[in-house]
């Protein structure tokens, strides 16, 4: 719990410090202008935020950047820190949305559609993992075993985003299915695409999450439309992922079929499913467990890069919308929802390690 | 002739038998053999990249020669190919109007050169650091525990894309953003791996004849931990140009004309569907080159691995 806190109030101050003081001081002020301020307005605005000296004479003098008009960079992060506190990250400066949109909405309305990614690359990696981990070592040096580590090695050395595209090229150039159209978002806001084959109505939000939704709302074509136009997201981000988990899977389990106790199993006359899967699987889990953090860490990463080539209008494509005309509130608070997922989700791990490990007691 | 008196057989030994040894090992695996045939191949592919292709051709926009295709080997299903006039260009041409072979053949050399640059700069600041982290402990050892933690905390690729928007775009910060996320696994590796190797009886062995710490890190303990730093430095080749490549399609680079194989992936985005052969060949050049690193990675792995040595 303290690392997280401690991690958390490391990253903002580091990526608070790094923008802000790179930055020209205009930068600060930008999300939470509107657009009908006047000079007189936005000084004083850049005055109780603390990002211009309460000395400061003129908003000219604070944009021409006068170093006695901003203010040091240690007052302007608490009086940040004070106004996250109360949940004003400012306005979106994404493209198309001319600061109408406060960035946490705008946040917390695309996070679902990452999430649904995050969460069915997840279980397709797990799913699928496990059974060519066994079946690798169980079979080792044959067939199944050679074909799944050459498979393994290709899909770890792919780049995600030419995968993407490859699939899109595939699906509808040589399978025709769907039109030009299809997958392809121009990258702006408006024609993104999370339901890309038909236009089935409305549905209720429960969660934000198109699938789940569709499903709470009884919507049936919506849930499969869009299921259609997740799935080859999926599909490009778990490759690497599930590659690296196959490799991990099969030389633990490797590892644990060589110890004595699979020998003293097999000469019982145990049948070589039980040994497999009771015995030597339990402990062959660990570190499959343990290095589900990192995965989940390289999914968080994918997710940027999928985005982009599906135009898939979550989190990952605003950070690149975000970078490009330097929205520090949304890099903030992206980078400060990623870290806490992240370390969260390295204490589970740690958890449920001590859990299954018995050898292991804190 | 006769057999006179015996020569005395100079054997193997130390050094030389391991290596010979583990040369036997690597050439009975014929996987690593071939990934290491593309390693080697495409390093020297992007030293001889200057002499092969004329290195200022990316520069040079030839519009006539737009999106077209007359490789006769291969055909798209995409109405509309554009045929090129003159000479056959057995990749296509780009929407400059430039030979996309030659373009992948002038990228090679960019993307080893910052490859290698990351890849050695963060091994030599993860070795010192986490060297020195492990060998002193105490206070010291546990802030640079900490200090990796907050890089662990995020993806490589969402903290070099935070790097990135702050700095500008050159090519220096996209080294130097790479770099920054790349440097804490090398401390964690050295770090335990010296951490077991310190408790050893030849450590305390040298202690006790006065040895500086200095000279017992770099002379003794540090080359007996160096193998699994040389598989990840292999592996991370590979590794940091997939990562690379990836901000450069993201939109961070410096020039949209540079030949580089992420930049070269963003030209082709608009023309998915009217001209794939831009986006399959430059990540295809990826592909390759990365299973031929994560190929070698995994053979010095095996062949290095102390398990097996006799």
């Amino acid at each position: 719990m303290f690392l997280l806190i401690f991690v958390l109030f490391a990253i903002s101050l580091i990526v608070f410090y790094m923008a802000r003081g790179a930055l020209p001081p205009e930068y600060s002020l930008a999300p939470y202008i509107t657009p009908r301020m006047t000079d007189v307005q936005k000084l004083q605005l850049a005055q109780s935020l603390g990002v211009a000296a309460a000395s400061c004479p003129s908003y000219q003098a604070f944009s021409s950047h006068d170093p006695q008009c901003v203010a040091p960079l240690w007052g302007q992060y608490v009086v940040w820190l004070g106004l996250v506190a109360q949940g004003n990250w400012g306005y979106s400066q994404l493209p198309g949305l001319a600061g109408t949109a406060r960035t946490w909405d705008v946040f917390t309305g695309r996070f679902p559609f990452t999430a649904q990614l995050a969460i069915g690359a997840s279980i397709v990696t797990f799913v699928i993992a496990f059974p060519m981990g066994i079946i690798s070592a169980t079979q080792n040096n044959k067939l199944p075993d050679h074909a799944s580590r050459i498979a393994a090695l290709v899909g770890y050395s792919l780049p995600i985003y030419w995968f993407g595209y490859m699939l899109q090229i595939v699906f509808v150039l040589y399978l025709a299915v769907g039109g030009k159209g299809l997958f392809q978002g121009s990258g702006a806001l408006a024609t993104e695409c999370a339901i890309c084959f038909s236009s089935p109505g409305s549905i209720n939000t429960f969660t934000g999450m198109p699938i789940l939704d569709s499903v709470l709302s009884g919507n049936l074509p919506y849930f499969w439309d869009s299921f259609l136009s997740t799935v080859l997201p999926i599909i490009a981000l778990s490759l690497a992922t599930l590659s690296s988990l196959t490799r991990i899977v099969r030389s633990s389990m490797m590892e644990a079929l060589r110890q004595d106790y699979v020998l003293l199993a097999r000469s019982k006359g145990l049948r070589e499913r039980v040994v497999v899967y009771r015995h030597a699987l339990r402990n062959a889990m660990l570190p499959a467990i343990t290095v589900s953090g990192v995965i989940f860490s390289t999914l968080l990463g994918g997710v940027v890069l999928t985005e982009t080539v599906f135009a898939y209008p979550g989190i990952g494509q605003a950070i690149v919308s975000a970078s490009l005309v330097v929205d520090i509130n949304f890099l903030e608070l992206y980078v400060l929802v990623i870290a806490s997922i992240l370390v969260i989700t390295n204490l589970c791990v740690d958890m449920i390690y001590a859990v299954l490990d018995p050898r292991i007691r804190y | 002739m006769t057999e006179t008196e015996e020569v005395p057989v100079k054997a193997l030994t130390g050094r030389r038998a391991e290596l010979k040894h583990a040369y036997t090992l690597y050439k009975q695996n014929p996987v690593v053999v071939a990934g290491s045939i593309i390693a080697v191949g495409s390093v020297v592919l992007a030293l001889l990249s200057n002499v092969i292709v004329n290195p200022n051709i990316w520069q040079v926009e030839q519009l006539g020669l737009r999106l077209c295709w007359n490789n006769p080997a291969f055909s798209w299903p995409v109405t509309n190919v554009f045929d090129c006039p003159g000479a056959t260009y057995p990749l296509g041409t780009d929407s400059w109007g430039r030979d996309l072979l030659q373009m992948i053949i002038l990228a090679l050399p960019l993307d080893m050169e910052i490859s290698l640059t990351i890849v050695v700069s963060a091994t030599l600041i993860g070795v010192a650091l986490g060297s020195f982290a492990a060998y002193v402990g105490g206070k010291v050892d546990e802030a640079i525990l900490r200090v990796t933690d907050i890089f662990f905390a995020l993806p490589a690729l969402v903290l070099a894309i935070v790097v990135m928007t702050i700095l500008g775009r050159t090519i220096m910060n996209l080294t130097i953003a790479v770099l920054i996320p790349w440097w804490p696994i090398y401390v964690r590796l050295i770090r335990s791996q010296v951490l077991s190797e310190k408790e050893r009886p030849y450590v305390e062995a040298l202690r006790s004849t006065g040895a500086s710490p200095i000279r017992i890190l770099f002379l003794h303990i540090l080359p007996n931990t160096i193998y699994p730093v040389i598989v990840q430095m292999t592996l991370d080749i590979g590794n940091v140009i997939l990562t690379f490549s990836a901000l450069m399609f993201l939109g961070f680079s410096p020039n949209p004309l540079l030949p580089e194989l992420g930049n070269l992936v963003t030209e082709g985005i608009s023309y998915v569907f009217t001209a794939p052969w831009l986006i399959v060949f430059p990540g295809l050049t990826i592909l390759i080159v990365v299973l031929g690193f994560n190929l070698l990675g995994d053979g010095v792995r095996d062949v290095l691995d102390p398990r097996l040595r006799r």
